[in-house]
């Protein structure tokens, strides 16, 4: 069976952002459905959003990809476009386990795009297989 | 993918009598993204037959990774539309992978069609035999490469959007053989595998190419016989859309 639960966490944060953006803020009650689609992770994943701890990183071609301070305060890069991020955790719950709709970096990956609370750095020496 | 797979199929087989007209779902995000499973002979030449088609017929410019160095190409397949690179390692290839962004790969158009030929040559190699090897690892690693393949084919796909409003997506096609894969049906080919349940995480449909255990004599020779099936979440999400 087709599952619709992608669309919908998409269309949560649609509304988040319009919402953010008219407002500055994020009610609860839209804080309350991303917990339930993303489970307590979501929580996790907005308080390093207040940290700051998500960065932007972009290239003169104009491709972007984010980097993630994790608890351990190791460095992480996750795609734009795709699922994936190089920690444990990531290797562990979701290919190994294959649980969660999204692992945690990704869910903060996602939150900061809603917020724009990122730091966005014009210059991207980084390359893409040096994520992990 | 699945366009130009089909293409490729109903050009280069035979149809016999009662069988079915060769038809797959139109390009969809969906079906940007293929994994070839089964015989590796067979896949790197419906890798190479795609890359030709995709140039030729289809008029979009390709990027071929792979380990094997082709010998010798005909003249007709000697297109400046096809670029072929032969990393040595799993590091090379997301090295290359990752630089498909770069002015140097996007001028004068961005490719359209991306292939790599044998995903098992450069995930293996790290943890043969070598103490410390981690069950997980391959996963990871074919988690990583399939990820980097399918950010670069979306970001490729904006850039080549933006030049033409209405020009279809990149897509990715690779080719995967499992250990212990070779002589298997189709249906029960590499069930357990782990690696290739990661890689159906990025590759939305699988096109596995089956012997199908018998030969069919023809008038002037022997011609084998294989079954071809286009399976994966992605032609279910296609099947949805049309």
């Amino acid at each position: 069976m087709r599952s619709f639960l992608p669309a919908v966490a998409e269309q949560l944060f649609r509304d988040i952002q319009k919402t953010h953006q008219e407002t500055s803020q994020i009610p609860d009650d839209l804080l309350i459905a991303l917990k339930f689609v993303f489970g307590s992770c979501a929580l996790q994943a907005l308080d390093l959003v207040d940290h700051h701890s998500v960065t932007c990183l972009s290239s003169p071609s104009g491709r972007k990809a984010f980097q993630v301070i994790g608890g351990s305060g190791r460095l992480y890069t996750c795609f734009a476009s795709c699922h994936y991020c190089p920690c444990p955790a990531f290797a562990y719950s979701v290919l190994r386990r294959n649980d969660g709709l999204l692992q945690q970096g990704l869910r903060q990956k996602r939150t900061k795009r809603l917020v724009d609370l990122y730091k966005k750095r014009p210059s991207w020496k980084h390359t893409m297989c040096t994520a992990a | 993918m699945t366009d130009i797979l089909t293409l490729v199929f109903r050009t280069f087989t035979s149809q016999t009598d009662g069988s079915e007209e060769l038809t797959g779902p139109p390009t969809s995000p969906a079906t940007c993204s293929a994994l070839l499973v089964g015989d590796a002979g067979l896949s790197r030449s419906v890798l190479l037959l795609a890359a030709v088609t995709a140039a030729s017929e289809v008029g979009v410019r390709v990027v071929f990774f792979t380990q094997t160095r082709i010998q010798s190409l005909p003249p007709c397949l000697q297109k400046r539309k096809i670029l072929f690179s032969y990393p040595r390692t799993m590091e090379e290839l997301l090295q290359q992978v990752a630089r498909l962004h770069e002015p140097t790969n996007t001028s004068p158009a961005p490719p359209s069609l991306i292939v790599v030929d044998g995903l098992e040559g450069f995930l293996c190699e790290r943890g043969a035999g070598l103490a410390g090897f981690h069950p997980g690892e391959q996963s990871v690693q074919a988690a990583h490469l399939s990820a980097l393949l399918c950010d670069s084919a979306a970001f490729l796909t904006r850039v080549l959007r933006s030049r033409s409003p209405g020009a279809d997506p990149c897509r990715v096609v690779a080719s995967f053989q499992s250990p212990g894969d070779g002589g298997r049906a189709g249906g029960e080919a590499s069930a357990a595998d782990p690696t290739l349940e990661v890689l159906d995480r990025y590759f939305r449909v699988r096109c596995t190419l089956d012997r199908a255990g018998s030969y069919e004599a023809a008038a002037g020779g022997l011609h084998e016989v294989w079954d071809i099936y286009l399976s994966g979440t992605g032609m279910a999400d296609a099947s949805d859309t049309t």
